[in-house]
């Protein structure tokens, strides 16, 4: 009987898990540097302060989620940037405001690419919240970097939860962006969302394949500032 | 007497004849031994049909876990090959869509995350969506209604007949959902559930590109179709096409072990009202035949062959076995029949009431067949009754302990036993290790019985007074009950004993999480900033915060310095590299808590600035990394690399529902590490937790709320029927235990009746053949109930450590009251047994029982 209730308490932090974005596979959540520090002269820093999806959730590698694909385009245009990893699989916006403190206390940067929301949006949170705290977010950045240029990755959820509050979820990272004087991508996941091969088994953490796509999406826009 | 010809045929109408007239002399002696076999079977047969309509009754419960017999699902169309396989199979299909969306209550204008289920087909099969009203389960389907959840109506304070928005389609709720099978997954956690018929669903346009969608397949099919064949067979395919399957016999599997052991206490049940039948029936028959010594010999005088006596009473103690057998079964079924009814305002749970033929057919089976096969053993015997027994009066014993034949009827009565604890177990190894166990008890209280006639014989001392001599000597005399007495006690004080230990671990391990203070109810997410104010808001609406915990995510870096890399190249450093993979969720803090016990090292509760980071490692994650009180680790926190090194191993009891970690740092390292919180709390009721997650979800959205309520009732309703399943099974196979306990000492009725009425007649008071009786059973019921308690507490504890797995934590104090209670019964029957004698004078009672 003993069993049952271990079942329960696992099924309670599989919950947890699952909620916050996984436990099948393994997340690669450091905020370790994946690029490879080339020797000489400092190079600039990049800030990628996201979810899964910025994490690599269920990729082999953390170097194999985006952030890793633009640092090795970054790398082949011979740039001098280098790329820190913010992601944490789960993290909503509320989580990441809270968290953006320990990050700016430890790490100096020139860019800061913002890509939080998408777990707001699945568990259907209510859009001016999500809103408040992105703002919130940004405040903080730039009360700390006034220098530092900011980019918004925007977000969009399935179509089944609804017309509605698709739409009022999605309007917000343009707006956003328009307001703070941000780099916008308009859609994260273009060409990738909703595409089965593209996604792993879950339908919606892209594979290694997904991610490069997700790569080029952001690079499209990153490489204007640079 | 010169022309008896001994090259005679068998005639059996004549030794029919003989074995009715033989039971014609004393019907009132022989009803007492039928009665005690009709006890022992009456017995077998009311535990089996119990046994068997109870695991029907599980079974049945269990089947509404999933609601049909096989549910296949996954998360994307499935492609041709696999839609082909999946209209092929069962006799009932349903089939079903689910995923996330936000709904809106058009009344009272509220928008909720709900997990919308599209249904079609009349799935649940085992079970029923249970609603209110209660009609709307099935007519749901009829139009463009819906059904919801109840949690989500009170938060929304939502009525019968609103009307919801779904996508673009509007519904009508047609009644509330308060239960619904299947639902004990955590898919129902996150989200409350709102079904709606499957062809309205393409009216909501939520499907379509970019939609996530769950799609699950339920079948039924026709009783007796073995599913988990089939089950295995399509796996494959199923496995090709990212979908999975689950049946009955899995959920039960997952849903713990509650199942399996309920089942292996059924068979250890089983098991005992088998030996019970065997002591009840057993016992008398030994005793019955050793009376009839006297007769055969005079048999034997008037020409009778051996074999012919041989016949008669084997022709005499099989009908003796079948008309107890059948009467056994028919008080055993009525038994089964009444106690329900009887006892309907104590029991919780329901049992059906069926005949259970199976359970009859075994009984009768079992009785005729352990009445002959205890009844050979005596009966041997009679082979080498030699008429002049008349004269010389059955003192010594008749047969040779040599005589081959017994050793035959030995090795019968094992294989029998072996044989039927295999039907049982369905396991070789545990019927000859249960079959062991049972001969060693017996050995063991032979032996005891043994040494206590020695030792007897040898204590008694002229100077004791006379009473006390005589009880004691009754011990060892002739014709004295020593041996069977002790044994028959002994075993059933043993199986009652066991049966009560083993019940008391099972029932300690059913702890209820709905019952007392136990936590229901999860909420994470909470930041730092919301963690006052929402515990605060708890209190507020009358509730507990049981337990609140800061959680932080971090990786294992390092583990004694070998990184995930070298854990992958070398296998011997024990290291399993998925220790690395994982992210933690880790809490810090500077206590244990009451479900955490060191196991090794020292818990430290607070770090200490600049040095090595003492934290505390769950057993089997220490396990896992291959680690040591004083091993060193590295964490990454989230970018910050963390030096650490185990101060402490924790042994965790997972048996509750609240927040347990593999890791728990101390206080004064990662308090400003980025976390949030999570808060455990226990909600009374649905209307208190609606109201409770109404303002919870208003005062911090980004708030997540799991109610485990739902999830944990159907749980609770299963574990609640398990417990009181055990329960009723251990009181009333003790119950029953006790009867043929007494029964057992009833036999020995008429075996002290020549010498106390020989007592009488020399002179002696009632007052003292009272007490040398007396005497007598207070020290047989003594020793063979403390023998048994001996053997009962060694055989639970094997049981408990290699049948059920589970440490062995009995309170021994009832079963102190056990021992006192079946002494003291032994004593009463032994006395009820010579009352007769006391009352009467000493003739009447020669001239009806001699």
């Amino acid at each position: 009987m003993k069993h049952l209730f271990r079942i329960t308490s696992v099924l309670v932090l599989t919950l947890f898990l699952t909620a916050c974005g996984g436990d099948k596979k393994p997340a690669q959540s450091d905020s370790t540097s994946t690029g490879t520090a080339a020797a000489g002269k400092p190079k600039k820093v990049i800030l990628f302060f996201g979810d899964s999806l910025t994490a690599g959730y269920g990729l082999d590698d953390a170097t194999q989620a985006f952030p890793g694909v633009v640092q090795t385009k970054i790398d082949s245009a011979k740039l001098p940037y280098i790329i820190i990893n913010g992601g944490l699989s789960g993290e909503t916006s509320a989580g990441g405001r809270s968290r953006i403190d320990w990050l700016l206390k430890q790490q100096p940067f020139d860019i800061f690419v913002l890509e939080l929301g998408a777990n707001d949006g699945l568990r259907g949170l209510p859009v001016a919240d999500t809103e408040k705290n992105l703002q919130a977010i940004i405040d903080k950045v730039k009360a700390k970097y006034p220098q530092a240029k900011l980019v918004m990755l925007g977000m969009q959820v399935p179509t089944n939860m609804g017309a509605a509050y698709s739409s009022d979820f999605k309007n917000i990272f343009p707006e956003l962006a328009t307001k703070n004087k941000m780099t916008l991508v308009p859609f994260l996941l273009q060409g990738v969302g909703g595409v089965r091969k593209l996604n792993q088994a879950d339908g919606i953490h892209p594979t290694e394949e997904g991610a490069k796509i997700l790569g080029a999406n952001v690079w499209e826009k990153l490489k204007e500032i640079l | 007497m010169d022309n008896v010809n001994y090259n005679r045929k068998i005639n059996f109408g004549w030794l029919f004849k003989m074995a009715v007239r033989d039971s014609r002399r004393n019907r009132a002696r022989l009803l007492l031994f039928i009665s005690s076999i009709v006890f022992g079977i009456a017995a077998l047969v009311a535990i089996y049909s119990f046994k068997y309509n109870i695991q029907n009754d599980i079974n049945a419960q269990a089947a509404t876990l999933i609601g049909a017999d096989l549910s296949i699902n996954g998360n994307k169309e499935p492609d041709k090959k696999l839609q082909t396989l999946l209209d092929s199979i069962g006799s009932e299909r349903s089939e079903e869509r689910s995923f996330a969306s936000m709904i809106y209550f058009t009344r009272t204008k509220g928008t909720r995350l709900v997990n919308i289920k599209a249904l079609k087909g009349a799935f649940p099969y085992y079970g029923s969506l249970e609603t209110t009203p209660l009609q709307a389960g099935a007519d749901f389907k009829t139009g463009k209604y819906a059904l919801v959840d109840k949690t989500l109506m009170l938060q929304f304070n939502a009525r019968v007949n609103d009307s919801i928005k779904i996508g673009n389609a509007t519904f009508v709720i047609a009644g509330i959902l308060n239960k619904a099978p299947g639902q004990t997954g955590l898919s129902s956690g996150i989200a409350p559930i709102v079904y709606i018929p499957f062809k309205y669903l393409a009216d909501t346009k939520l499907i379509g590109t970019g939609s996530r969608i769950n799609y699950a397949y339920y079948y039924k099919f026709k009783p007796g179709f073995d599913v988990e064949k089939l089950a295995k067979k399509i796996d494959p395919a199923l496995d090709k096409a990212d979908y999975g399957s689950d049946t009955v016999e899995n959920r039960k599997e997952n849903t713990g072990r509650s199942f399996g052991d309920l089942s292996r206490f059924l068979s250890l049940v089983g098991f005992i009202a088998l030996l019970l039948g065997c002591v009840g029936v057993a016992s008398a028959i030994n005793i019955y035949i050793r009376e009839k010594i006297a007769s055969i010999a005079i048999m034997r005088c008037m020409g009778v062959k051996a074999s012919e006596a041989f016949l008669i009473y084997l022709i005499q103690i099989t009908g003796i076995g079948l008309i107890g057998s059948v009467a056994g079964a028919i008080l055993g079924t009525s038994i089964q029949h009444l106690l329900p009814y009887v006892l309907k305002d104590f029991l919780q749970i329901t049992i059906s009431v069926q005949i259970s033929w199976m359970a009859i057919w075994q009984g009768i089976g079992l009785g005729i067949i352990i009445s002959v096969l205890f009844a050979l053993l005596p009966l041997i015997n009679i082979r080498n009754i030699s008429p002049l027994n008349t004269l010389r009066m059955s003192f010594e014993e008749t047969a040779t302990k040599r005589d081959p034949f017994r050793w035959l009827v030995y090795l019968l009565v094992v294989l029998f036993v072996v044989g039927f604890s295999y039907l049982q177990l369905n396991d070789w190894i545990g019927a000859v290790v249960f079959t062991i166990g049972i001969l060693v008890a017996f050995l063991i209280l032979t032996a005891i019985a043994w040494l206590l006639i020695r030792f007897t014989r040898v204590l008694i001392m002229s100077s004791w007074s006379y009473i006390w001599r005589q009880g004691f000597a009754n011990l060892y005399r002739p014709n004295n009950q020593t041996i069977i007495l002790t044994v028959s006690i002994g075993l059933s004080t043993a199986f009652i004993c066991t049966l009560f230990l083993v019940q008391q671990l099972l029932i300690s391990q059913v702890s209820l999480s709905s019952s007392g203070n136990q936590s229901n109810m999860i909420l994470f997410d909470i930041q730092n900033s919301q963690e006052k104010a929402l515990a605060e808001l708890t209190r507020k609406q009358g509730l507990p915060v049981l337990s609140q915990v800061p959680i932080i995510t971090m990786r294992l870096d390092r583990v004694n310095g070998k990184t995930a890399a070298d854990a992958k190249k070398d296998s011997t450093l024990h290291i399993s590299p998925r220790a690395f993979a994982w992210e933690y969720r880790v809490t810090y803090r500077d206590s244990l808590t009451n479900s955490e016990q060191i196991s090794s090292g020292k818990f430290i509760g607070k770090a200490e600035p600049g040095k090595d980071i003492p934290v505390s490692a769950e057993e089997r994650f220490a396990k896992r990394i291959n680690v040591k009180v004083g091993d060193k680790l590295i964490f990454n926190v989230q970018g910050v690399m963390m030096n650490a090194y185990v101060s402490s191993i924790r042994k965790v009891n997972w048996n509750k529902v609240q927040t347990n970690f593999q890791v728990v740092f101390p206080a004064g390292v990662l308090e400003d590490a980025p976390q949030f919180h999570v808060l455990l709390t226990h909600v009374p009721s649905q209307p208190v937790s609606a109201k409770y997650q109404q303002a919870v979800v208003q005062s911090f959205p980004n708030v997540s709320i799991i109610d485990l309520g739902l999830v944990l009732t159907v749980l609770d309703e299963l574990l609640d029927k398990i417990g009181y399943v055990i329960k009723f099974m251990s009181g009333f196979s003790i119950i029953t235990g006790i009867i043929v306990l007494i029964s057992s000492v009833r036999i020995s009725k008429y075996q002290r009746i020549k010498e106390s009425v020989l007592l009488r007649t020399m002179g002696a008071s009632r007052g003292q053949i009272f007490s040398i009786t007396a005497l007598e059973y207070l020290f047989l019921g003594t020793l063979s109930a403390l023998t048994g308690i001996v053997i009962a507490i060694a055989s639970s504890w094997l049981l408990a450590k290699y049948t059920f797995d589970m440490p062995y934590n009995v309170n021994l104090w009832p079963v102190a009251a056990i021992f006192f209670a079946i002494t003291f019964l032994t004593v009463i029957i032994g006395l009820l047994n010579s009352r007769g004698i006391l009352n009467k004078p000493p003739l009447e009672v020669l001239r009806s029982n001699a």
